[in-house]
């Protein structure tokens, strides 16, 4: 059956020794006397016999197909979510998150992109089909209890076995169709289960996520492949579910403000003082994080207060609001952090930091950094060495055209094979170690596999003196750069041409908050700046700011804001 | 094969698929182009990269860390991590995968302690059939491993499987690799003839010679193929003119290593007028014959070491002009840094100088002087060498003593005044 295939190659098989080759389903060849496989496969032959070439390989595959079942391209996305959901729910999340939030948000998506739950959907042959299988695929594991009931129809349809294993795949590749009609990706499902997270208020800041993705706690890379046998995944679906890049947080926050927009949400529930993404809650996590003082927390909520951020009016999201601002309340938490640290010990590298001796009790910034920044840079290098590491091609090969599967197949297979041989080579094989999930990236303290001594226990008493009857901050200046907004729309950041001239600390504390947040140093400093703008938006500032000359850097603080600074007294700490 | 050129010709042009068929003179004329290194990019490339190509990114530094550390163990398991950049869709990077996964691959399993040598067998047959731009080197470089681990029937074999491999417009840019695996067939085939010939004079078997004659003339069809074109194929010439010998083809062989020597449209190379020479000698040919051709290798190259012969050739030649002859050759030899201190050198000097001063042709070593006074003075005859030499070697000491006496002769003597007065004093010393 397949000499002419094989007809070009005459070579002895090695094990037995006979010619008689024939070509396997995988369009390897094998030798028909002892099964014997070789890594010969087709040759790329001209167009004329590929036809038949594929002819011959659908005939020889037909005996085994499976019960197929026609699928749309939002059953897929379904499918994802639900795993997503059941992941966050076994990490702690509260099991309303996957039965009534994020179903019901997944509903009303459906309903208002007409895909679904609607008397018009947009796809015309989609009529009782859909509404039956969401509910039964959702809740229940994915079952394939209910047959599609016109599928007769769509047998005459061929759209479905020519290029993609889904229905409507097609209407996925043109941008123009999947912005008109606002159609699902992949980074949107992160961004519902951001939504959904936000309206249950929960702990699970946006950076967490994402880091949670990194390290495969929740499914997001090569999900498809826990699809069922059933569903038939090839050639454009590839390019829907098939994920090469994890999204970055500024990404996801833009897809789920549009999210936001699209479900026409109302406002969320409102993010009270007890809820843990409470810019005071939030801040005491990433003060423990970073090994600054307990102390400092009190400083932070006197700064929060002046700022007027801990109200509920403005960390409550409302998207049906026009102005409401979709906050990043992880970034908040930190550049309140930063600023209060900036009050505290100036950080523009010209104070000299007050000797102290070691044992002592009193907190000193020096040997903060000296215990903080090595374990940051092992931090990096081991993330960059687990990202270097981090295996994006799933087992189950991704067909993305008829033509190229037998090249897609072969490579796959060499890929099995070099591993395999370079793991014998190195004995066992290092798994990437499945991480045990935590919200903390380092641990200070003096266990064995600490990252440091823990400095939260220390005084900042140095940095207090008292006067009278109130405590003062010790530092009385106070550095800035340019707080005017930008009229340009798209502005956004100007941080690349201010980093060479700001103070290193400064810089050096923006990569740590970055490093743990995983977004750009530009990104946290500019929330820096909207703090800044916030607490120092009082009345009696704003007419410094008028008169004064704006410099990039180093404003001087006059005398007439030491009033504020006064303000800032503690009281019996 | 593997030269500089070779290898930078692969890293400079990436996208290209012009691997077209030159030789090394053209492919020196070629433009050069910045090489694009593989590991550093621009900040503005990295920005937009996805994060399946940043991982492989830093795989490839990770890797790079490693092997520049001599960590194998380490660098094995990031290259297995690696090797999912060959499923890369993106189809420039896909094809530099399997390039840089078969270079790295070999390197670190030749260095790996555990490697065997099955390892580097199914390395190579993955890397030869995956992306085809590379299968002539490869297959060529694992039938030079099997070569050097001494399995030389599979060499053969990889070779000559690889030699009828044709595949439509690949084999247009790699057809100087096939041709190398050609003349690298006929050459395994010589290696077995010579395994077979030292193994066959013990025991005098029929079958066992009768296969020996089949290998000879498998390699004497291959190799008299490969040579008849013109390059430089030094190893191959020796091994057809060996088995000619062996078959006592001497007008043959003869006529093969003038072509090789003397024809126009073949590169330069002394080396073909060497082996000419020595086999010419191992024949007893006249040594008129002889000194013709060693008067071609040393227009071309004045500073062989065959130069001594030729000087002693000459010398002793009964053809008039010889003689006089003799004496810039050898001085030409000493010219070179390379003969500085050797003894024979010099002593073949000594010599040259005593007969002609018998023969009264003192006007020549003045001539030859005259030219070469001012560096030699201070290349040969420095107080600085007069001092190593008495520590190393003491009999070139007196040699190169009694050359300044004779050649004190034709110039003023203080120019060696320094030097004797040295020589006079570590005589005294000793």
């Amino acid at each position: 059956m397949d000499e002419h295939l094989t007809e070009g190659y005459s070579e002895p098989c090695k094990q037995c020794g006979a010619v008689s080759w024939a070509l396997s389903d995988g369009c390897q060849f094998f030798c028909r006397n002892c099964h014997n496989v070789i890594e010969k496969t087709q040759d790329v032959v001209d167009v004329s016999s590929f036809i038949l070439n594929n002819k011959i390989s659908s005939i020889s595959s037909s005996s085994r197909k499976k019960t197929r079942r026609e699928w749309m391209v939002c059953e897929g996305f379904q499918f994802i979510l639900k795993l997503q959901a059941e992941a966050l729910v076994g990490l702690g999340v509260c099991p309303q998150f996957k039965t009534d939030v994020l179903w019901d948000f997944w509903k009303r998506y459906l309903q208002i992109t007409r895909q679904a739950y609607t008397r018009s959907p947009v796809n015309s042959f989609t009529n009782t089909v859909v509404s039956s299988e969401p509910e039964s695929a959702f809740l229940s594991e994915a079952s394939d209890q209910t047959e599609p009931m016109s599928a007769s129809g769509h047998s005459t349809d061929g759209r479905s076995s020519v290029c993609s294993g889904s229905l409507d795949a097609a209407c996925y590749l043109s941008a123009k169709e999947r912005k008109s009609r606002q159609l699902m990706n992949m980074p949107r499902t992160l961004a519902l289960c951001h939504l959904a997270l936000l309206w249950l208020r929960e702990a699970i800041t946006l950076a967490d996520l994402l880091r949670l993705v990194s390290r495969r706690l929740i499914p997001y890379i090569n999900v498809y492949e826990e699809f069922p046998e059933e569903m038939q995944f090839y050639g454009r679906d590839a390019i829907i579910f098939r994920v090469e890049t994890i999204p970055s947080y500024r990404k996801v926050h833009g897809e789920a403000l549009q999210m936001a927009e699209i479900l026409q949400l109302p406002a969320f529930p409102p993010v009270t003082s007890d809820c843990l993404l409470h810019p005071a809650l939030l801040s005491l996590r990433y003060l423990m994080e970073v090994n600054l003082p307990d102390e400092l927390h009190s400083l932070v909520c006197r700064v929060i207060e002046k700022s007027a951020m801990g109200k509920e009016s403005f960390l409550t999201f409302n998207p049906s609001k026009p102005k409401s601002t979709f906050l990043f309340y992880d970034l908040q938490a930190a550049a309140l952090i930063i600023v209060t640290m900036k009050l505290l010990f100036k950080l523009d590298d010209h104070v000299a930091c007050l000797y102290v001796l070691a044992g002592s009790k009193m907190f000193s910034l020096k040997a903060w950094y000296m215990t903080v920044h090595p374990a940051l840079e092992h931090a990096r290098q081991r993330e960059e060495l687990f990202e270097a590491r981090r295996p994006w091609k799933s087992k189950k090969v991704l067909i993305p055209a008829m033509k190229h599967k037998a090249v897609v197949l072969k490579r796959r297979r060499v890929v099995e094979q070099l591993q395999s041989t370079f793991h014998t080579l190195t004995g066992s094989v290092p798994e990437q170690q499945s991480s045990s999930p935590s919200s903390f990236q380092f641990l200070w303290g003096q266990e064995e596999d600490s990252d440091g001594p823990s400095l939260h226990h220390k005084h900042l008493n140095c940095m207090l003196e008292k006067r009278g009857k109130e405590k003062w901050l010790v530092n009385q200046a106070y550095w800035h750069t340019d707080l005017k907004r930008c009229h340009k729309k798209d502005c956004r950041d100007h941080y690349s041409e201010l980093k060479h001239s700001l103070p290193r600390m400064y810089v050096w504390l923006l990569g740590l908050f970055s490093f743990l947040l995983r977004v750009s140093e530009a990104q946290v400093h500019k929330e820096v700046v909207e703090v800044e703008r916030r607490f120092f938006g009082t009345p009696a500032y704003s007419l410094i700011i008028l008169n004064s000359k704006k410099k990039k850097k180093g404003l001087k603080i006059y005398p007439a804001f030491v009033s504020l600074l006064r303000a800032l007294e503690m009281s019996g700490c | 094969m593997d030269d500089i050129e070779a290898e930078l010709g692969i890293s400079r042009s990436v996208g290209n698929e012009d691997f077209s068929d030159s030789s090394e003179d053209e492919r020196v004329a070629r433009k050069i182009r910045p090489p694009i290194l593989l590991h550093s990019s621009t900040a503005q490339a990295r920005a937009k990269e996805s994060g399946f190509h940043e991982s492989s990114r830093l795989c490839l530094k990770a890797i790079r860390d490693a092997m520049l550390h001599h960590h194998w163990q380490e660098a094995a398991q990031y290259l297995s991590a690696y090797s999912q950049t060959l499923e890369d869709t993106t189809v420039n990077k896909q094809s530099l995968a399997c390039e840089i996964i078969w270079r790295l691959g070999t390197e670190i399993l030749q260095h790996h302690p555990n490697s065997r040598l099955e390892d580097f067998n199914a390395l190579y047959e993955q890397m030869k059939n995956s992306g085809v731009k590379n299968y002539a080197k490869i297959c060529l470089e694992h039938s030079f491993h099997l070569l050097l681990n001494g399995h030389i029937y599979d060499a053969k074999r990889q070779l000559s499987v690889a030699a009828s491999w044709r595949y439509g417009k690949q084999s247009v840019p790699q057809s100087l690799d096939l041709k190398l695996i050609h003349a690298y067939c006929g050459f395994l085939d010589y290696v077995i003839w010579h395994m077979k010939k030292s193994s066959v004079s013990e025991a005098e078997d029929n079958s066992s010679n009768r296969e020996m004659h089949s290998y000879f003339r498998q390699a004497s069809v291959t190799l008299q193929e490969i040579i008849a074109q013109p390059g430089v194929w030094d190893p191959f010439v020796l091994s057809y003119v060996d088995m000619l010998e062996f078959y006592n083809d001497q007008e043959e062989a003869l006529k093969v290593l003038q072509n090789y020597a003397y024809n126009k449209d073949y590169p330069s190379n002394p080396n073909a007028h060497v082996y000419l020479y020595q086999f010419l000698k191992r024949h007893e040919a006249p040594p008129a014959k002889l000194i013709s051709i060693l008067k071609v290798l040393h227009h071309l190259v004045p500073s062989h070491e065959l130069m001594q012969e030729y000087c002693y050739l000459l010398v002793n030649s009964v053809v008039p002009g010889h003689l006089e002859e003799s004496l810039p050759v050898v001085f030409n030899l000493l010219d070179y840094p390379s003969w500085k201190n050797d003894l024979d050198t010099w002593n073949c000097l000594l010599t040259v100088m005593t007969v002609f001063k018998r023969k009264g042709l003192q006007h020549l070593i003045a001539n030859e002087w005259k030219q070469r006074k001012d560096f030699w003075l201070t290349m040969h005859y420095r107080a600085y060498h007069g001092r190593k030499d008495s520590e190393l070697n003491r009999e070139l000491l007196l040699v190169k003593a009694k050359v300044a006496k004779l050649l004190g002769e034709h110039g003023k003597p203080d120019h060696f005044f320094k030097y004797k007065l040295l020589i006079i004093f570590i005589f005294l010393m000793f």
